[in-house]
C-alpha cells in the first residue's frame, strides 16, 4: 500500500510528537491486551497437564471437577487443583494466568474480611473490593468494556453524524434548514434524564445503553460535517467532478469525505475520552451496566464509599487518569500533525 | 451538556430562582384554622356507658427511665433525604421522616417496653366491652396539645371523620378507618369507646386496633385544598416536642415543651431530655460519617458491618472520645430474603424452588462480607414469641441435593458455561432488588448458584420501580425484607388466595392453597391465643414446605456510636428498643453539657480517656 505524500507528511509529523506517539502505541497495546484479558486475569488455568493429557480451559466450555479426579461436578477450581498437583507430585501441572482471579468471584480468607489489602501472598496485586473481588481483574475487564463501548459509540456516532452532516452541507436549502431545526430540538433533550428514566423501568444492558447514547450523541458531529462539506462542495475539484457527470454519492464519498478526514481524525481521541467518561459516570451514578458487571464507575463509587481503603479508589483513579491523559496526548499530537500551518505557536 | 449563559440569561435565572424561593416561603403561612371556641361539640352517645365496666390501668410496672437524667442541650442527628411533607396522612406522608412526625402524636395507650404490658398514654384507664370489639378509654384530663388546648373526646371522634375524608387523599387511611374501625363513641369530654369492625384477641384489640391517635379538630379545616394547605403545617403535638423550625432541604428542628403535660407522669418522667433536636439532611451516609467524626452529629448507626469494623476505629475511638454499643433487642424481625413468585416458570415447579434453596450459601456471605454478625433467619415470621415455629430450620447450602432435585425435574443438559438446559431453554432466574447494599451479597449467591448449574441474573431497580414490579407480581424472585410487624404474624395479606395473582396486594409469592386459606380464616377470627399459636405453627410449616421464601438473615440487635457526652440510662435501652440513642422512641438518653465542654478541652489537649465498647446481651 502506498500512502500519498500528504499522509506520509502527517505521519512523520505525528511521530515527531513523542508523548503522543508513544501514548498511541501504549494505548493500542493496552486495547489489544485487554482483548485477551481472559489470558491475563482468570480463574481458569491457561494449560493443564493431567495424566499425560493437555487441557486449555480458557477459551472453551467449562470443565467439570470430576475430569481431574475431584469430587464435584461443577467447574474446577484451578487454584486448588494447582495445590493438589503440587502435593500429589504425580507429574501433573498447570499454569495459571498472572492474575488468577476472574472479576466476579469473591475470595474469602479465613480470619480476614474483605476488602483485602493489596498482597502478593493472595495474588491480589491491587487488593479486593468490599465483596472480596480482585480489583486488578475488575479494572482490566472494566477497561475492555469501557473502551469497547466508547469505540462502538464513536463508530456509530460518526457514521450517522457524518452521513447526515454531509447531506445537509451538500444539498443545503430547505433540507438543510429543516434538519438544522430538528437537530436543535433533538439535542436539547437531556440524555442523562432519558437514561435515568429508562434505567428506572428496566435495567439497561450494554447494547441498550449504547443505543440511547447514539440516539442523542450523533448530533454533535453533524454540525462540523455540515460546515466542512458546505465549504468543500464549492471547491473547484468538486465542481469539476460534477461537470464530469459524477453522482452525488460519488462526489460525497470520493471527493468531499477524504478531504474532511482531518476533522474526523482529530476529533476521535476526544470522543473516545468522552465515551469512557460517560459510561463511568453512568455506572458511578448507578444507571449504567447491571451489577455485578465489572466497571470503572462501580469501582469509583465503591472507592468513594470506602475512602479509608485507599487502594480501591487509588487504583481506579490512577487507571482513569492514565488512560484519559494518554488519549488527550494522542489527540494533541494528531491535531498538530494535521494542522496545515506547520509552525503554529499556540498561545 | 451545560451551555454557556449570557449575562442577561444569568439575570433571568437569578430572578426566577428568587421568585421560586419567594413562592416557597409563601406556602408556610398559617392555613385557615377554625378557632376552637367556634366548634360545635360532638353529641354525646344516646346509650349510657355500660355500668359493669372493669376499668384497668397500670401504675405497677417498673419505670424504665433513669432518675439521674439531666434536661438540656441540643441533640443533632441526620436523615438522608428531606421529607416531601410534614402531614401525617395524604400523598407522600409515608416517608422515612414519618417516624418523627408520628412520634409527635401520641396514641391512647403505650406499651411498657420491657414487660410489654399496656401503660397509660393519652388515656389513663381502659376497659373491655363484652363483644371483643369495643374498648372504653378515659382520657387523661391533663392531656394538652402543644398549642395549649386540651385533648378531648371530640379529637378522637373527629379522627374518624378526618381519616374517612376524601380530602386527605389517603386511600389506606380511608379504608382502615372504615373497614377496620367501625366507630368512635363519645360518652363525655373525657370518656370514649373505640369499636373495631371485627372481633380481635384482647391484647391486639387494645394495643393495636383500638389504640388510635387523636386529630386536633381545632387545627384542621377539611376542604379540597387540604393536601396543599397543610403540606408544611406541623400539626400541634401531644408529645414532648414540637417542630419549631423548618428550613426546606436543610434541616428540621424540634424543641422541648417546657410545660409538657406528661412531664411528671410515672412512665414519662426523666425521658425526652434534650431541649432541642436538630435533624440535618445529609444526602450521603459517608459524608454523614465525616460530620459525626467532626463532632457535628451526636450519634451514628453502626449496624452495617462495614461501619462497625472498618469506619468506627482510629484515634477518636481509641482515646475514648466516642463510645460504641452493641445492644441486643427483642423485636419482630422483618422477613428478609428471597421471595419467589411461584407462578413464574420454571419456579412453578416446587423441586426447582427446593434446588434453589439448597444452592445458595448464606453462611458464606455471613462469614465473609458480614463478619459473621448476622444470624440466619429460619422462617418467615420470627420475633413474635410463642408464635415462632422454632422447629423449622432454613435449608442450608447443599449442592448435592440441589443437583439431585434439578436432575429429577429434567434439567440435565449442561451448557457451555455450566448452566443447565431443558428443551432448549436455560435455567436462568432473575432476582430483582431495590437496595444497593444487597449487590455484594447477591454477587456471591450468583457464584454459588452457578455450581448447581443455575444462572442468576441480578436486576437492581430504583426502589419505587422495584416495589411496582413486585406488587404487580412481575418478578421471578425479589430480595427484600417484607412484613407487617405487630403482636402476632400476619398471614391473610401475604398468603391467602384472595390476594394471589392480583396486582397491588401483599401476596407477592402468589401462594394459594385451600388448606392454608381455611387456616388463615380461622386464625383471623380466633380469639384463643393457644389455638392461634398452633395454627401459626402449622402455617409456617406449610410455607416452609412450599419453599416460596428463602430466608436470609436477621439482626436481633442495634449498634451505634455516640460521643462521650451522650449518657445512657442503667441497662442502656429496653427490650423493644430498635435504637439506643433514640430521641423519640424511648428517649432515655441525655446530654451532659458540662461533660461536653470538658471533653472539648481534653480533646484540644489530646489526653486519652479509657475507650468504651459496650456489649449488652440482656435481651438476646
Amino acid at each position: 500500500m502506498t500512502l500519498d505524500p500528504q499522509t506520509r507528511k502527517q505521519w512523520r509529523r505525528f511521530r515527531l510528537h513523542p508523548r503522543g506517539f508513544y501514548s498511541a502505541i501504549a494505548l493500542i497495546l493496552l486495547i489489544m491486551t485487554s482483548g485477551a484479558a481472559e489470558l491475563l486475569a482468570n480463574n481458569r488455568a491457561l494449560i493443564v497437564h493431567y495424566k499425560g493429557e493437555y487441557f486449555f480451559p480458557v477459551y472453551r466450555s467449562f470443565i467439570s471437577g470430576t475430569t481431574f479426579g475431584l469430587d464435584y461436578p461443577y467447574e474446577t477450581n484451578y487454584r486448588d487443583l494447582a495445590k493438589r498437583f503440587t502435593q500429589q507430585k504425580k507429574g501433573d501441572w498447570l499454569i495459571m494466568p498472572p492474575i488468577p482471579w476472574n472479576p466476579y468471584e469473591s475470595h474469602a480468607v479465613e480470619g480476614l474480611f474483605p476488602p483485602l489489602q493489596p498482597s502478593l501472598k493472595y495474588e491480589h496485586f491491587l487488593g479486593t473490593d468490599g465483596a472480596g473481588r480482585d480489583i486488578a481483574s475488575r479494572l482490566l475487564y472494566g477497561f475492555r468494556l469501557s473502551i469497547a463501548f466508547s469505540l462502538l459509540l464513536l463508530l456509530c456516532n460518526y457514521f450517522v453524524g457524518t452521513l447526515i452532516g454531509c447531506a445537509m452541507g451538500f444539498y443545503g436549502g430547505k433540507f438543510d434548514l429543516l434538519m438544522q431545526r430538528i437537530i436543535e430540538i433533538w439535542s436539547s433533550i437531556p440524555t442523562l434524564y432519558v437514561i435515568m428514566i429508562v434505567a428506572s423501568i428496566m435495567r439497561p444492558n450494554f447494547w441498550v445503553l449504547l443505543g440511547i447514547m447514539v440516539l442523542f450523541d450523533w448530533t454533535l458531529m453533524t454540525w462540523y460535517m455540515r460546515t466542512a462539506s458546505y465549504k468543500e462542495k464549492t471547491r473547484t475539484y468538486a465542481l469539476a467532478a460534477r461537470a464530469l457527470g459524477a453522482s452525488d454519492w460519488r462526489i460525497i464519498t470520493q471527493h468531499i469525505l477524504p478531504n474532511t478526514r482531518t476533522l474526523l481524525i482529530t476529533f476521535a481521541p476526544f470522543s473516545i475520552a468522552a465515551g469512557i467518561t460517560a459510561l463511568t459516570a453512568l455506572d458511578y451514578l448507578g444507571f449504567g451496566l447491571p451489577p455485578p458487571t465489572p466497571s470503572w464507575g462501580d469501582l469509583l463509587r465503591e472507592g468513594m464509599a470506602r475512602f479509608d481503603q485507599s487502594w480501591i479508589l487509588g487504583s481506579v483513579v490512577c487507571a482513569m487518569v492514565l488512560i484519559l491523559v494518554m488519549v488527550t496526548w494522542i489527540g494533541e499530537a494528531l491535531r498538530e500533525a494535521f494542522d496545515p500551518k506547520q509552525y503554529t505557536v499556540y498561545q | 451538556m451545560m451551555k454557556d449563559l449570557t449575562i442577561s440569561q444569568y439575570l433571568l435565572l437569578f430572578v426566577c430562582l428568587f421568585l421560586i424561593h419567594a413562592c416557597d416561603n409563601n406556602d408556610t403561612q398559617p392555613a385557615k384554622n377554625t378557632p376552637a371556641e367556634k366548634l360545635t361539640p360532638y353529641p354525646i352517645a344516646s346509650t349510657p356507658l355500660p355500668a359493669d365496666l372493669v376499668w384497668e390501668s397500670n401504675e405497677r410496672d417498673p419505670e424504665f427511665s433513669d432518675k439521674t437524667a439531666k434536661r438540656g442541650g441540643t441533640f443533632r442527628e441526620f436523615v438522608l433525604s428531606f421529607p416531601l411533607t410534614l402531614r401525617l396522612v395524604g400523598p407522600d406522608s409515608n416517608h422515612s421522616f414519618a417516624h418523627y412526625t408520628r412520634a409527635l402524636n401520641m396514641s391512647l395507650i403505650d406499651v411498657q417496653p420491657n414487660t410489654l404490658n399496656p401503660i397509660p398514654a393519652l388515656a389513663t384507664h381502659w376497659a373491655f366491652g363484652t363483644d371483643n370489639k369495643t374498648v372504653y378509654f378515659k382520657i387523661d384530663p391533663d392531656a394538652r396539645w402543644s398549642d395549649g388546648l386540651p385533648v378531648t373526646a371530640d379529637d378522637f371522634v373527629y379522627s374518624l371523620e378526618f381519616m374517612r375524608s376524601k380530602f386527605i387523599i389517603d386511600p389506606f387511611s380511608n379504608d382502615y378507618y372504615t373497614t377496620q374501625i367501625a366507630n368512635v363513641i363519645k360518652y363525655d369530654d373525657h370518656t370514649i369507646a373505640v369499636v373495631s369492625a371485627n372481633p380481635k384477641p384482647a391484647d391486639e384489640l387494645l394495643q393495636e386496633r383500638a389504640n388510635i391517635r387523636p386529630v386536633p379538630r381545632h387545627f384542621y379545616k377539611l376542604d379540597k385544598n387540604w393536601v396543599r394547605d397543610y403540606n408544611w403545617q406541623p400539626e400541634p403535638s401531644t408529645a414532648a416536642y414540637k417542630i419549631s423550625d423548618v428550613r426546606k432541604g436543610k434541616y428540621v428542628e424540634f424543641s422541648r415543651l417546657k410545660d409538657w403535660w406528661a412531664n411528671d407522669k410515672r412512665y414519662y418522667r426523666n425521658r425526652f431530655n434534650p431541649d432541642k433536636i436538630h435533624v440535618k439532611v445529609i444526602r450521603d451516609i459517608n459524608i454523614a460519617w465525616q460530620y459525626f467524626e467532626k463532632g457535628e452529629l451526636d450519634s451514628f448507626p453502626l449496624t452495617l458491618p462495614d461501619f462497625w469494623y472498618n469506619k468506627a476505629k482510629g484515634k477518636l475511638f481509641d482515646k475514648g472520645y466516642i463510645d460504641k454499643i452493641w445492644f441486643y433487642n427483642s423485636v419482630p424481625q422483618p422477613s428478609q430474603g428471597l421471595w419467589i413468585n411461584m407462578t413464574a416458570p420454571p419456579l412453578d415447579d416446587i423441586r426447582v424452588r427446593y434446588a434453589l434453596a439448597f444452592a445458595l450459601d448464606f453462611d458464606r456471605i455471613n462469614n465473609t462480607i458480614l463478619h459473621g454478625d448476622y444470624t440466619r433467619l429460619d422462617t418467615q415470621n420470627v420475633g413474635y414469641g410463642a408464635y415462632d415455629n422454632k422447629a423449622i430450620k432454613a435449608r442450608s447450602f447443599d449442592i448435592k441435593r440441589a443437583v439431585s432435585y434439578l436432575t429429577e425435574t429434567g434439567w440435565t443438559n449442561i451448557g457451555d458455561d455450566g448452566t443447565r438446559e431443558k428443551n432448549g431453554s436455560r435455567l436462568s432466574l432473575t432476582i430483582s432488588y431495590g437496595q444497593p447494599a444487597y449487590t455484594d451479597r447477591l454477587a456471591m449467591l450468583k457464584e454459588d448458584a452457578k455450581k448447581a448449574g443455575i444462572e442468576l441474573q441480578l436486576q437492581f431497580l430504583d426502589s419505587s420501580a422495584f416495589f411496582k414490579q413486585v406488587l404487580e407480581k412481575k418478578h421471578q424472585i425479589a430480595m427484600l425484607g417484607y412484613s407487617a410487624g405487630g403482636l402476632s404474624p400476619e398471614y391473610w395479606q401475604f398468603y391467602h388466595s384472595d390476594n394471589a395473582n392480583k396486582p397491588q396486594t401483599n401476596n407477592i409469592t402468589n401462594f394459594s392453597d385451600p388448606q392454608m386459606d381455611k387456616w388463615i380464616d380461622t386464625y383471623r377470627l380466633e380469639l384463643n391465643k393457644d389455638t392461634r399459636v398452633d395454627l401459626a405453627h402449622k402455617m409456617e410449616k406449610k410455607l416452609f414446605d412450599a419453599s416460596i421464601f428463602i430466608p436470609s438473615f436477621k439482626t436481633p440487635y442495634t449498634r451505634e456510636a455516640y460521643w462521650r457526652w451522650i449518657k445512657l440510662p442503667k441497662g442502656y435501652a429496653t427490650r423493644s428498643s430498635s435504637a439506643v440513642v433514640d430521641v423519640f422512641g424511648s428517649g432515655l438518653f441525655w446530654i451532659d453539657v458540662e461533660e461536653k465542654n470538658r471533653l472539648m478541652a481534653i480533646m484540644r489537649a489530646g489526653t486519652a480517656l479509657p475507650p468504651s465498647t459496650i456489649t449488652d446481651t440482656t435481651w438476646k
